[in-house]
């Protein structure tokens, strides 16, 4: 048997539910086989957690899934330049045309899809993206040239969680775009982590679960570590992480949400129209965030 | 004597990286068990962190480098610790690390000028920190006079700042640690 899970036209964070949903209970009894072929776009969050499902489908000792490629040659020209396809490759069962890459073409790609293994992963995806998010965000969003090292800071510290908390690997991609139906049009840059690993609530199990009591679970795990800012370690210094990249998203009125298990939480800025807390979703495995930067003007183009 | 330990060198002997930038927990703990063996093997009574070549400092390896050298240090007969170098982002990230722990550092910025108490000191002291950066030194009375305190007030905030190492103290007169030449 295998059970198709197909992947949203408009794939972002929004359509990510319904995404998730499709592999109902977790891990999949069935063989998978996930449809792109609708799509027509997909976020960096959508590309991160199409391979995330395919590596926690891996993970869970499930039949290599199958995966058909977006009908839409420019569409797969796309995902290709943004790396997916070179990692796709290796977790599912590729099936249609994958576009052979021209080099060096103009792109909206700050950091293709990029897998975090360890410490010098992290080390490597902030050395890669000073001089590229430099251009975005002071060129075409109007941030202050100086806010880029602390896209780069928000970059390496989401990025670090999955090397200290996931138990496994994960992926980040960072891209820039135009918000057509958010944001009044504006571009943004947007970061997405991705990891397939043991989420929050498994996580902060051991020191939190006693605190919360019977609200236990993966809302109040991100609770506890988005608004707490607690860790699983008991090191006093741990959970500034989160609470950097909120101070910076507080200057740059950008966004945070992340999403465990069944839950996701958000810090909610004017701009946007989302629920700080999502409960009861269909479960995902692992952890997925997403770091919104907002153009400070109108857009240049 | 006033040692002088360049983290861009010390990130290099610690991390295979073609880049300057101190990010993650490992590193920074690399990092910082390097200037334990450097401070270690000198008979210095100062320190000066140099970043004036590193990149981006991100708030986790702040933490490692900064926060905890400053925890790990003896409780009695430690070296002052002076930073010098910083770039704005460097300082967000050590203040926000340094606030977390309530704890504080006098720091040099990259761009030329007096020094800034960066962490967590109650708003005296960092005034008076402000009046010995502008004078190169001064006396309790000297403080008083220059910030219209009583004379016990200023010597207070001298003697926090004494404490918590931001200042040295010579007999009456309370003074910056030098950057090195």
């Amino acid at each position: 048997m295998t059970r198709i899970v197909e992947v949203p036209a408009w794939f972002d964070d929004r359509a990510f539910d319904g995404f998730a949903g499709g592999f109902g209970a977790w891990p999949p009894e069935e063989r998978i086989l996930v449809d792109a072929r609708p799509a027509t776009w997909a976020s960096p969050f959508g590309l991160t957690g199409l391979l995330t499902a395919g590596q926690a489908l891996v993970e869970a000792g499930c039949e290599k899934p199958l995966f058909t490629v977006p009908a839409s040659d420019d569409v797969s020209r796309y995902w290709a330049k943004a790396g997916f396809f070179r990692y796709a490759a290796e977790l599912f069962e590729l099936h249609g045309k994958v576009p052979r890459l021209k080099p060096d073409e103009p792109s909206d790609v700050l950091l293709g899809v990029t897998p975090i293994r360890g410490a010098e992963d992290v080390h490597d995806v902030v050395g890669r993206i000073q001089e590229g998010a430099s251009r975005i965000l002071h060129g075409e969003l109007g941030i202050e040239a100086k806010a880029t090292m602390g896209f780069a800071m928000a970059l390496s510290e989401s990025c670090q969680n999955i090397v200290e908390h996931a138990g496994t690997g994960g992926w980040v991609a960072v891209h820039a775009y135009t918000f057509r139906k958010r944001l009044g049009g504006r571009r943004a840059a947007v970061i997405a982590v991705s990891d397939a690993g043991i989420g929050f609530r498994r996580s902060l199990e051991a020191t939190q679960m006693k605190r919360f009591g019977e609200r236990w679970g993966d809302a109040a795990a991100l609770e506890a570590a988005l608004v707490h800012h607690t860790s699983r370690f008991r090191d006093p210094g741990r959970g500034q992480g989160l609470a950097g990249i909120k101070r910076y998203l507080a200057r740059w009125q950008g966004k945070i949400s992340i999403r465990s298990g069944t839950a996701r939480l958000a810090i909610v800025p004017a701009w946007d129209e989302d629920v700080p807390l999502a409960s009861g979703l269909p479960y995902f495995p692992g952890a997925q965030v997403q770091i919104t930067i907002p153009a400070q003007q109108e857009p240049t183009g | 004597m006033i040692q002088t330990i360049r983290l861009d060198h010390v990130l290099r002997e610690t991390v295979r990286s073609p880049y300057a930038d101190l990010v993650t927990r490992p590193t920074g703990a690399a990092v910082r068990t390097r200037i334990r063996q450097a401070l270690a093997e000198t008979s210095c009574r100062g320190a000066c962190l140099d970043f004036s070549a590193v990149g981006l400092v991100d708030f986790s390896c702040a933490d490692e480098v900064v926060a905890k050298l400053l925890l790990d240090l003896p409780p009695e007969d430690a070296p002052y610790l002076l930073l010098a170098g910083l770039s704005e982002s460097h300082r967000e990230a050590i203040d926000h690390v340094l606030e977390w722990h309530s704890l504080a550092v006098a720091a040099f910025p990259a761009a030329g000028g007096p020094p800034a108490v960066l962490g967590r000191v109650d708003p005296d002291a960092r005034a008076a920190f402000e009046r010995i950066a502008d004078a190169g030194q001064g006396t309790s009375d000297e403080v008083a006079a220059g910030l219209g305190w009583p004379t016990e007030r200023a010597a207070a905030a001298l003697r926090t700042l004494a404490l918590l190492r931001l200042v040295q103290a010579a007999g009456a007169t309370y003074c910056l640690l030098p950057l090195p030449a």
